[in-house]
């Protein structure tokens, strides 16, 4: 860490780096509120880690998202700049290297995605020489970035700004073995509509001059503020050891401050949005004391989030580890805990693809999916007696299962396997498969192995990748490392025949109850052979009292899982079996005097993958009081709007 | 007559009227449970004999809707459109029933019958379906000026969504305090019809509008008052409804009673207006 005591001016968050700190960033900007741009001046620095020399650097240079409708991001209609003072880039005005080199005449754009040559958010840069390992890359540049509008994600909207991927911000250098890489290179993907996320853990010094007026945010630790006796102030922040580094002005910003034991939280928000400020504050809490228990320590001592205004909200919903977004604050009616859910979820982020620095764009389940999983238990844990994001009295939801709706009733729920790159879901289908499908089959998983080795799971993930970039393979890993440890060969060698489904599968899971009979055992009913007389026996059905019972169950789906099927008698008993569901079928036959009046296959929810739950059990009587109570309130609410509409 | 007496008379009247009020009650279940059994039992044949529906008993689990699968679309499709449906048709059949109800209250003497009551609603139905649907257009475009206008108008100038709902909350309550003259209005014609058995739409409508200053300040307080009880009725039941959840085949049976009972009641009160109305309004000839 020699390079940082060389670049660092500020003051050390951090005595003992959490990261191996391979980049940092050096920024000078002036927020120009007229054109509504950031100039500003930069220094970065890289460093070759790896074995070999490096030739070239590869720069995020994501606002140039927001120059055409012809961008891989703003593409097939889905963003446009509202008139033309809304189109926003960013260009590089001077490039030099440590030595004064001038690299301006070396740059050219790529798209290493999609080859759309209106692209131009990833920069490739020849260097006048290459990077020796261990050495160390610092390119001064000086840069403008004009930010768009209406805002996603970053802009601006008449006074408000949100600055996100907003400076050339170096890519990943993987060195060959990292995430399963099998030589050294660049990883640096265009902005896409669904994924922006991959970066190293960075060090920022960032100073912004700002008109006065303005109340600022970032995801780093306030340095000072200096008013410069112009109108305008100085905000100087530090940030240590995070992915992404944004930043937020308006003058209208209110700011709530908290604190959970060693973090001190800072929410910005509006007027209105101060009336939830607590409720907000307090979903931070509940995911911050869940997180920390069951996955690692939040390790930043800071955490700001945004609730944007109405004119800001394309900002809403977004994650910069220590800075995060949420949204809906105020226009929710209270029942309905979504900003709380959109809280949680981005906080999330601080340990999903923040923490664990995961690579959005190509595997965007360990990112997103993971993430939903744990915003999904913090929510059900906290809100509604596991109904965390409804509970009434006559509707109720779990953010968990309307997790699972989204995946289960997806027309396009076999299209693709849930290992592809966010760019490459067909039919629309990356949100449910990224997020949704994944949650659901953690869900499953943790019903598998257990609440409690799910969760040193991801104590392990934590402990072996915090600061690291870690893969889906990675993360598998894991999970068979631990399940080995805590269950031995119960589920097998590793865990592979699980995720080869889920993940890299693309089947469904659905078992089913096919039927359940219960037949008398009756004596012999024929001839009964001796001597030269033919005899008859005929048995006495109303006196047998022996039965022969058969529960019948059905694989539906291509997915093999093991499942519990209980059994109910008519005497009470109860049996519980286990079947490792791989055959098509399986029948559980039982002789005696009992009865069987009910079979269930799943009894405690477990299998969330299970796409069909009502086909699970059998044997509830035919009384239906839930349908009665329904079609009460359908007509008496039929009733009373007719007797509002009639004058 | 004071405001309260005629209140009271109206009541009176209203509760006197008994066997018809029950006979649109009974009518318009009739109506509704054409379209509510099928969907109960399709509801039932969803889950057959599968313990998941356990999960509605305490409430509706969101949950269920994607085990559902499609058939959760085609109940909600055919709820929503057997509704959509319902309400047309009883839009139909309550304006048919208010030609009975303004025949009986305008009656001042003699006892009125059952067939009586559907005669005369049969002999004013097209007349009250006109009024009534010019009256609705009326409070539509009413709607629209006092809320709608402004709330686009507040959301254009100001950014802020709530200074949007503001306005619109304000214009709320311009707008309730303006409903009594409409319905005034609409009550009036359709007097005048079954007072004149003159059966000319824009003429009665003609006659409500004219008659609005009769006795303004009664009228207008009398009318205001019952709309804002019946208002507060309607909250009352929706509540009631949503908020139920009982469990058990007899809580469930004493909740429809309780439904059906608030509903019988809900009608008493619609008609109590038409009977206010009546009381405060001189005899046919008066008012055009």
């Amino acid at each position: 860490m020699l390079t940082l005591s060389v670049f660092t001016n500020g003051q050390a968050i951090f005595q003992t780096p959490l990261s191996p700190r391979v980049t940092g960033y050096d920024i000078i900007g002036t927020l120009n509120t007229t054109d509504h741009t950031v100039s500003g001046k930069m220094l970065a620095w890289w460093v070759n880690t790896s074995a070999a020399p490096v030739p070239d650097a590869l720069l995020h240079m994501y606002l140039n998202a927001f120059s055409s409708t012809k961008t891989s991001f703003a593409g097939a209609g889905r963003w446009t700049a509202a008139g033309d003072e809304g189109w926003g880039w960013v260009k590089i005005k001077s490039l030099t290297d440590s030595e004064g080199n001038d690299l301006s005449g070396q740059m050219k754009y790529i798209s290493p995605d999609d080859g759309n040559v209106y692209d131009k958010t990833v920069l490739l840069v020849l260097l006048a020489k290459p990077v020796e390992p261990g050495d160390t890359l610092r390119l001064n540049i000086e840069f403008e970035s004009k930010l768009p509008s209406p805002i996603v994600r970053t802009g601006f909207a008449d006074d408000y700004y949100f600055v996100a991927q907003w400076f050339p911000k170096f890519g990943v250098y993987e060195s060959a073995g990292v995430r399963q890489r099998e030589a050294d290179g660049w990883n640096c993907h265009q902005f896409h509509p669904n994924s922006e996320f991959y970066a190293n853990h960075s060090v920022y010094n960032v100073s912004v001059t700002m008109p006065s007026e303005y109340v600022a945010g970032s995801g780093g630790v306030l340095i000072e503020e200096i008013n410069n006796g112009d109108s305008t102030k100085k905000v100087v922040w530090r940030a240590e050891d995070i992915v992404d580094f944004a930043w937020t002005a308006w003058p209208g910003y209110k700011i709530v401050k908290d604190k959970w034991r060693g973090v001190d939280i800072t929410f910005l928000t509006f007027q209105k949005g101060l009336r939830i400020s607590d409720k907000q504050l307090e979903a931070v809490k509940f995911a911050l004391e869940y997180l920390d228990a069951r996955v690692g320590p939040f390790p930043w001592p800071h955490l700001t989030f945004v609730d944007p205004p109405a004119a800001g909200a394309g900002a809403g919903g977004m994650e910069y580890t220590t800075l995060f977004t949420s949204s809906g604050a105020g226009m929710v009616p209270g029942f309905l805990k979504v900003p709380e859910m959109v809280t949680i979820h981005e906080f999330g982020h601080a340990y999903f693809m923040g923490i664990l620095a995961s690579n959005e764009f190509e595997e965007p389940w360990v990112d997103e999916g993971i993430n939903s999983y744990w915003e999904q238990r913090i929510m059900d844990n906290y809100y509604g007696d596991g109904y965390g994001m409804v509970r009434l009295p006559f509707l109720k939801a779990s953010d968990t299962d309307l997790g699972r709706s989204s995946y289960i009733s997806s027309p396009s729920r076999s299209a693709a396997t849930n290992d592809l790159p966010s760019w490459m879901y067909p039919h629309g289908t990356y949100g449910m498969m990224s997020y949704q499908k994944t949650s659901v089959w953690l869900h499953t998983l943790e019903g598998i192995i257990g609440t409690e080795t799910m969760d040193n799971v991801f104590r392990e993930y934590y402990r072996q990748w915090a600061f690291r970039h870690p893969s889906g393979r990675d993360f598998i890993n894991v999970v068979s490392e631990v399940v080995k440890k805590e269950h031995g060969d119960r589920f097998g060698e590793d865990m592979n025949w699980y995720f080869d489904q889920v993940l890299y599968g693309s089947g469904i899971c659905d078992y089913k109850v096919i039927s359940v009979s219960n037949s008398k055992i009756t004596g012999y009913t024929g001839i009964i052979e001796g001597g030269d007389t033919v005899a008859f026996a005929r048995s006495d059905r109303k006196a047998d009292s022996l039965y022969k019972a058969t529960v019948r169950i059905e694989r539906i789906g291509d997915m093999k899982l093991p499942i519990e099927v209980l059994v109910g008698f008519d005497n009470g008993d109860e049996v519980r079996e286990l079947w490792d569901g791989k055959a098509r079928f399986t029948d559980f036959e039982y002789e005696g005097t009992r009865k069987v009046v009910r079979a269930v296959i799943d009894p405690e929810n477990k299998i969330d993958m299970d796409v069909d739950r009502i086909n699970n059990s059998w044997g509830r009587d035919d009384n239906f009081p839930a349908s009665r109570r329904m079609m009460t309130k359908y007509i008496s609410l039929i009733q009373l709007l007719i007797s509002i509409i009639t004058i | 007559m004071g405001l309260f007496s005629v209140l009271k008379k109206g009541a009176c009247k209203t509760a006197g009227s008994y066997k018809l009020l029950i006979t649109m009650w009974v009518i318009t279940l009739l109506m509704i449970l054409l379209v509510a059994m099928p969907l109960k039992l399709g509801l039932k044949l969803v889950f057959s004999k599968s313990f998941a529906a356990d999960k509605l008993l305490d409430g509706f689990d969101a949950g269920l809707a994607g085990d559902m699968g499609n058939a959760f679309g085609n109940l909600l499709g055919s709820a929503t459109f057997g509704g959509f449906l319902l309400l047309l048709t009883g839009f139909l059949l309550y304006t048919f029933f208010a030609g009975g109800l303004f025949a009986r209250f305008t009656t001042t003497y003699g006892s009125f019958k059952v067939s009586a009551f559907l005669k005369s609603s049969a002999h004013h139905f097209l007349t009250f379906l006109g009024i009534g649907l010019i009256m609705l257009l009326l409070i539509a475009v009413w709607t629209l000026v006092i809320i709608g206008i402004p709330a686009a108008i507040a959301g254009t100038a100001a950014d802020d969504p709530f200074a949007v709902l503001t306005v619109t909350k304000i214009m709320i309550v311009v707008w309730t305090l303006g409903l009594p003259m409409w319905f005034l209005v609409a009550d009036r014609a359709r007097i005048w019809v079954a007072t004149t058995g003159i059966r000319r739409v824009f003429r009665a409508l003609g006659a409500g509008f004219s008659s609005l200053r009769l006795r303004f300040r009664v009228s207008y307080l009398a009318v205001l008052l019952v709309f804002l009880v019946n208002l507060a009725f309607v909250v009352l039941i929706f509540a009631f409804t949503a908020g139920a959840v009982p469990e058990q085949g007899f809580l469930i049976t004493l909740f429809f009673l309780a439904t059906q009972a608030l509903f019988v009641l809900r009608i008493f009160l619609k008609a109590w207006r038409y009977a206010t109305v009546s009381e405060l309004t001189p005899v046919s000839g008066q008012v055009q």
